[in-house]
């Protein structure tokens, strides 16, 4: 199994590259909505700062006060941005949705993901994936309780003990263990859109149900592959973080641009190859249940035409 | 400094031992009660205090001796009961609940087992007998009888000027959880505004105000003798020199404590400090630097002692003499951040975290404040209920200047490579929350809310100071600091007579900035609203089109600036021209704004109102100037954040598909 799952592992990256275009559809897609949503930001900000010598405070460094001094103008350019990133972050999540189907059919299927291929397995899954939303939002209602929960014995320890960090151990702990729930619980809802458009499944509680058997009977190497992907994604984030934070000049604005998108594009990647490779342990999985034929009949004695017979 | 660095570690390494190493090290302090006295001592209490570590109570007597120095007879005397305030039907609470007050406040589902208090058991008075009795609650600021923070008691004789009255207190104490300066934290308990402390006759009158949401205190001079028993196992800093040190029978140890020409005493134990030991030497002497570390804190240690002595020295270079030979610092633990931040005479408590990162200047500026206050408020004893810009917005000034030194103009708050922050941006961003609600002079519960009188209080007072720098020069502001605190240090000056040691210093009238500034809320805010060239024979030159050389050109340059807040304050306007000329323009800012013209062979190429920037007032600093040169940089800055910023967050929203 775990000669299996490191074939999973390795060969889920090679599906994502494999099918490229899909990672760079989406990572255009956000970028867009990334500039829409601080286009009238930016206009304000430039009408602002680029013909004002206070601006060499954010252009020389990073002038921190400066920034909230923009905040706290008021006609400040950073205003009313919030909503709009929230807004066009919602109408992602809608984007993403609908391109789940598509992304999944070209993994699942092995199939290069043309336009029309694409766009009609996410128009095929889109209503699907909107129920299982539904369902996932229920399944995280006892998560979200648990993470109160541990909030309140966090309180309570930090009130009760003597050692200063035990409520803070605790919580670091829930946090850990609330983590890897939602790994969990991602990790299921994914094998079921993964079944749904394998099985072209239309009920999604049964996809679901599937694919909790699925996930309970091979969890370890599932969960492993899952978790494997998080710590890289995690890893090459903070690793991009650290160089922006700490090694790019702070006049580097092209490099500072190109680094962070190299982010979400990685980012974005990682997930991707959680889905790819699901969809390949599914694929692999479905290949070994295929039925050995219970009985085969003999076969049957074969005629040979002998050179002395006549031609017909 | 690397000297230090490993004395420090040696120290922590020793002490690790037990507090005996504290203890035998602080009973070497010299206490030179012969003397002459630093200030007029009016009070002398003689405390005994015993904790009880697993309740957080303390079972105490005080014996307190007045002397009337009131020029005439008193017969009532007001006395504070601070720890009344956290009482739900407190004035303090009352005000919490309604507008806030400073750190995190009581929780809202604040627990009854978490309430404090202090009850007087007995008082009697030498002469008068059990006076207990007697006592009767006031609430001279806002008639709240349900406040107990404030207690008077009338002798059945007036105290004949000159002359002295000894009152014997028996009062028991329970610490709240930590709250407001005080209370208890795990196995932490900070000892502050404890012990039944009598009120100042000033200004003709008792002044003994309640204890408020945003206020804090005000007494008189005096020498304390303090006993403390604690535990064996707790280990104790206190604002006092250790005088000896006497382990009991009963598992418990007492130490006794003696401080003066100081208006408060607190202290602070627990078993879980590591105790730093470090010294520095200034004009005065030797200081003894007596740091007390939290669990998990040490990595800050060696960043409060760099702090502190950095502050000392300056502080003894440009405004006067730290007197005292000890400072006790004490770094409150991990879930007591409330205890932090907070100034006692010769005791601060600092704060810090777990993983503070090297960048954020947090524990250094907490050192340099709460020791600044050593100064403004310990020495100069100003009344912190009725003025608080005094004590916080003078000491916010100087931690300007302080931190600036030591780390940096521009690094002073924040230094990292991708983000930094000056302590005067700190400052000015913090009053520029709530800029104009209040005046800096006014009652520090008078305020809308803490919001308010934090950003006044502190960060405007500070930042009128700054701007106060452009009038009179920085160093004439450091030299008339200098003469507010040598003149006015162990007494209890008010705001006049620091405004007026400022115009005596400069030699300049200085009261039209004070009226706008401290006693107004007028907004300074200028504004560059025009600044553009157009040819002179406009006509001609558009008949001669391209033939005419530019250099030839006449240029009529116009440049306007306006006076968009109430404040008027004289500004210089600097108007740059493409042929590298230049023009100093001064506006007195009286009108509401002004027009500048220039016939030159140039066109402008920047305008900039307070090229120095020097107005730290100037609520908009991006309205002051302009350039003919477009840098797209900054705003291209700000969209690469914002864009990698909704990206980010469009990605973990999709994480739910």
């Amino acid at each position: 199994m775990a000669a299996t799952n490191r074939g999973t592992f390795l060969s889920g990256a090679g599906l994502v590259w494999k099918w490229q275009r899909l990672v760079w559809w989406v990572f255009f897609v956000c970028l867009i909505f990334g500039f829409f949503s601080t286009q009238e930001m930016t206009e304000r900000a430039s009408s602002l700062l680029d013909h004002n010598m206070a601006a060499q405070r954010l252009v020389k460094g990073f002038d921190v006060s400066a920034v909230v001094l923009l905040q706290q103008l008021p006609d400040s350019p950073l205003e009313i941005h919030g909503h709009n990133i929230v807004h066009f972050s919602l109408l992602f999540v809608v984007f993403m949705l609908f391109a789940t189907g598509g992304i999944l059919a070209a993994y699942v299927l092995d199939e290069k993901p043309t336009t029309t291929a694409f766009f009609e397995a996410a128009g095929h899954h889109f209503w699907r994936f909107f129920r299982l939303l539904i369902y996932l939002a229920i399944v995280l209602l006892p998560i979200a309780g648990l993470a109160a929960a541990s909030s309140v014995i966090r309180t309570h320890m930090e009130e009760q003990s003597i050692s200063p960090y035990s409520g803070d151990h605790f919580l670091e702990a829930a946090a850990v263990v609330i983590l890897l729930l939602l790994i969990i619980v991602r990790l299921w809802f994914d094998m079921a859109q993964v079944i749904a458009v394998a099985e072209d499944e239309k009920k999604m509680h049964r996809a679901l149900r599937r694919a909790f058997g699925l996930l309970r009977r091979n969890f370890l190497s599932l969960f492993w592959l899952y978790l494997r992907v998080s710590i890289v994604a995690w890893a090459l984030f903070a690793f991009g973080l650290y160089l922006w934070m700490f090694r790019l000049s702070p006049q580097s604005n092209v490099a500072a641009f190109l680094l962070s998108q190299l982010m979400i594009l990685i980012w974005l990647g990682t997930r991707l190859w959680q889905r790819a490779g699901e969809s390949l342990w599914y694929r692999n999985y479905q290949a070994k249940q295929v039925p050995e034929p219970a009985w085969t009949p003999p076969p049957a004695p074969m005629y040979m035409p002998t050179a002395a017979e006549p031609q017909q | 400094m690397r000297l230090t660095k490993v004395f420090v570690l040696a120290a922590a390494v020793a002490l690790s031992c037990g507090p005996a190493f504290s203890q035998a090290t602080a009973a070497t302090a010299s206490v030179d009660t012969a003397a002459k006295p630093l200030s007029t001592r009016i009070v002398a209490y003689q405390i005994e205090a015993k904790l009880d570590a697993s309740k957080h109570t303390i079972a105490a007597s005080e014996t307190l001796t007045y002397k009337n120095l009131t020029g005439q007879p008193q017969q009532t005397f007001p006395f504070h009961l601070y720890l009344n305030a956290f009482q739900p039907q407190s004035t303090f609470m009352t005000e919490v609940r309604r507008s806030g007050t400073r750190g995190n406040g009581p929780d809202s589902d604040w627990d009854p087992k978490h309430f404090g208090s202090i009850s007087v058991d007995k008082l009697e008075v030498a002469n008068a007998g059990d006076l207990t009795n007697k006592m009767e609650f006031i609430q001279p600021d806002d008639h709240n009888t349900d406040d107990h923070t404030v207690f008077q008691v009338t002798l059945p004789k007036a105290i004949a000027p000159g002359a002295s009255v000894e009152f014997h207190i028996v009062f028991h104490d329970v610490l709240p959880r930590v709250v407001e300066r005080t209370g208890y934290a795990h196995d932490f308990d900070m000892v502050g505004q404890w012990f039944p402390k009598v009120g100042v006759w000033w200004k003709n009158a008792w002044n003994c105000h309640q204890f408020h949401a945003n206020s804090e205190f005000f007494a008189d001079f005096g020498t304390f003798d303090v006993k403390i028993t604690v535990p064996q196992n707790e280990i104790v800093g206190a604002g006092g020199d250790l005088v000896s040190s006497v382990n009991n029978s009963d598992g418990t140890k007492t130490l006794t404590y003696h401080s003066q020409d100081v208006h408060d005493f607190s202290w602070t134990a627990s078993p879980s400090f590591s105790v730093v030991e470090d010294s520095w030497t200034g004009s005065q002497g030797p200081v003894k630097i007596h740091l007390l570390m939290s669990p998990g804190h040490m990595a800050s240690a060696q960043r409060y002692i760099d702090a502190e002595k950095g502050t000392l020295r300056l502080f003894d270079q440009w405004y006067g003499p730290y007197p005292y030979d000890r400072i006790t610092m004490v770094d409150p633990p991990h879930g007591g951040a409330d205890a932090g931040g907070m100034e006692y005479p010769t005791l601060i408590t600092l704060g810090t975290a777990v993983h503070m990162p090297r960048g954020v200047l947090a524990p250094e500026i907490v050192t340099e404040h709460e020791f600044g206050h050593q100064y403004w408020y310990g020495m100069v004893a100003t009344n912190e209920f009725e003025e608080a810009w005094l004590d916080e917005g003078i000491n916010s000034y100087t931690e300007v200047k302080v931190m600036d030194a030591l780390y940096g103009k521009n690094t002073s708050a924040i230094n990292f490579p991708f983000a930094q922050m000056s302590e005067s941006g700190l400052q000015k961003i913090s009053y520029l929350g709530d800029p104009d609600t209040d005046p800096i002079a006014r009652f520090a519960w008078l305020f809308i809310n803490s919001n308010s009188y934090g950003g006044i209080t502190y960060g405007k007072t500070a930042t009128v100071l700054l701007t106060l720098e452009k009038v009179i020069g920085e160093d004439t502001l450091r030299q008339a600091l200098h003469t507010y605190f040598m003149r006015y240090r162990f007494t209890h000056p008010t705001g006049e007579d620091f405004l007026e040691t400022l115009e005596e210093v400069s030699g300049k009238s200085l009261r039209w900035y004070f009226n706008q500034a401290i006693y107004g809320t007028q907004i300074l805010d200028y504004s560059l609203t025009d600044a553009h060239s157009d040819p002179l024979k406009w006509w001609e030159t558009s008949a001669r089109g391209a033939k005419v050389s530019a250099k030839d050109e006449v240029y009529r340059t116009y440049v306007v600036v306006e006076r968009k807040g109430e404040f008027v304050f004289p500004v210089d306007v600097d108007v740059k021209f493409d042929d590298g000329s230049s023009a100093v323009e001064h506006w007195d800012g009286q009108d509401r704004w002004v027009r500048y013209q220039y016939d030159r062979k140039a066109k402008i190429q920047s305008a900039q109102i307070d090229a120095h920037n020097q107005i730290i007032m100037d609520r908009d600093p991006f309205n002051n100037s302009f350039t003919e040169d477009s840098d797209p940089r900054a705003a291209h800055k700000l969209r690469t954040l914002w864009v990698f910023a909704s990206e980010w967050l469009s990605q973990l929203l999709a994480w739910l598909t």
